[in-house]
């Protein structure tokens, strides 16, 4: 496996965590945000965290869609999945996620006819073997799951199906960046920037960070080796005093993005002028819906949802864990009542979140004496 | 074949794509052939399915194409069919 092995050969990681060493000023702390859930389970899988000197901090972010969507949401969404005739679908991660009265999975339980797919264009194919049953799929995702979203309606489109329809819930990790930024209670020294939302939206839309907020933010990869060398990058901008934006993972992500995603998301969705993110409260323009040309496909247009906002357990402490402000073993609820097996918030529900995350490696790892 | 170079860009299979929604999964293919605006794919274990390509209309057999949901997102190098 020689390819894996160079971005894991551990004489290439040992030097690399030894630059951040040298790098970081023993008189500072540092706090650097890792935005996207891959990220954060990729640091805690490979133990990264234990490769650095403790004045680094690594602050999860909210790249995980999932663990942002407020309940309010989840319930609209499932309000469709008991009427008579529907055919409710939704991608795998979604499927334990709890709404007020249960998850999709316990609609399924209740007789709801709930499908799990990999891709909307699944849904689509559904709506057209069933021409006398409405099939609605619940979207969810940042900018690289939105053009899977736009190429399925584009074809609802081109196809004449009628009886398919999109809840849209994508959110856009830009905003939520410039809120976390302009958030009084969090101090960051730089970011890691997400690897494949950046595929699709290329380095550009992050120059706000750099120019704006004078913070470095370096697009990375997923393998040991692409955190620590991003760190590097990170750290080097800092002794230097540039705040740049740097595409550390190069090899996959265009500086200027995918042209033809883009005009399709350009197409098929709008900005919705604000929407709730979990723990971050009401963002202007982080969301998309469908534009006036695919009202025909859009579920918000064609049918009446309760549109409730719904507020977390009280107890649950998901918002400070997404802003960064606690660790998720800080929260009341971790690992006691809230656990992947019966999980209270999203956080613990998404393989990609912070709490599923810090539960898996961390907290059974020590558990277990490891 | 297996194709354990796919592994540079990235060790998402075609069967189990982690976790979906998130922004950053997406599995690294090599396209086997194109008919139209699909193409036939394999990734490193030699799994193979079909793909979208309407957003990399440029991909030919060999190119290694990063696929999310089905969908190719973006072409990021070559490797012999």
């Amino acid at each position: 496996m020689k390819f894996v092995d160079e971005f894991r050969d551990p004489k290439l990681i040992r030097a690399a965590a030894e630059e951040v060493r040298r790098l970081a000023d023993p008189d500072r702390h540092y706090r650097i945000m890792e935005v996207c859930g891959g990220h954060t389970h990729a640091i805690y899988r490979h133990g990264i965290k234990n490769l650095l000197p403790p004045n680094i901090e690594l602050i999860h972010g909210p790249g995980c869609p999932v663990c942002v969507l407020p309940m309010g949401r989840i319930d609209d969404g499932l309000s469709l999945a008991e009427r008579p005739g529907f055919i409710f679908t939704a991608f795998g991660d979604m499927m334990r996620v709890p709404g007020t009265r249960g998850s999709p999975l316990e609609y399924q339980a209740r007789g709801a006819d709930v499908r799990m797919v990999y891709s909307p264009l699944d849904a689509l194919r559904l709506a057209q073997e069933n021409p006398d049953r409405e099939v609605v799929f619940f979207a969810i995702g940042f900018e690289t799951t939105a053009p899977s979203t736009a190429l399925t309606l584009m074809q609802a489109r081109a196809l004449g199906v009628k009886n398919f329809s999109v809840f849209c819930n994508h959110v856009l990790i830009v905003p939520a960046i410039r809120a976390i930024l302009d958030s009084p209670d969090m101090r960051l020294d730089g970011f890691i920037g997400p690897g494949h939302v950046s595929t699709v939206i290329g380095c550009r839309p992050y120059q706000f960070i750099a120019r704006d907020y004078g913070k470095p933010i370096v697009v990375s990869g997923f393998e040991p080796l692409d955190i620590l060398q991003s760190l590097i990058m990170i750290l080097r901008q800092l002794k230097e005093g540039r705040a740049e934006v740097e595409n550390q993972y190069s090899r996959v992500v265009p500086w200027n993005g995918n042209l033809a995603a883009l005009r399709a998301m350009a197409e098929v969705f709008e900005l919705r002028p604000y929407f709730e993110w979990r723990g971050l409260g009401f963002i202007s323009q982080s969301a998309l819906k469908l534009s006036a040309a695919y009202a025909e496909w859009d579920a918000e247009v064609r049918f009446e949802l309760p549109g409730v906002r719904v507020t977390d357990p009280k107890a649950a402490q998901c918002g400070e864990v997404l802003k960064g402000v606690l660790k998720p073993n800080q929260c009341k609820l971790f690992a006691r009542e809230c656990t992947p097996e019966h999980p209270v918030g999203a956080l613990m529900v998404s393989s990609e979140g912070a709490c599923a995350a810090y539960y898996h490696y961390v907290h059974r790892a020590a558990a277990v004496g490891r | 074949m297996v194709r354990p170079e796919l592994a540079r860009y990235g060790l998402g299979t075609l069967d189990l794509d982690g976790c979906v929604t998130c922004g950053d999964i997406a599995v690294p293919v090599v396209v086997l052939e194109v008919a139209g605006s699909e193409a036939l794919c394999e990734d490193r274990l030699g799994q193979r399915a079909r793909v979208a390509v309407d957003f990399t209309p440029e991909a030919a057999p060999g190119d290694v194409l990063l696929v999310h949901l089905g969908v190719a997102i973006a072409r990021v190098g070559r490797e012999t069919p």
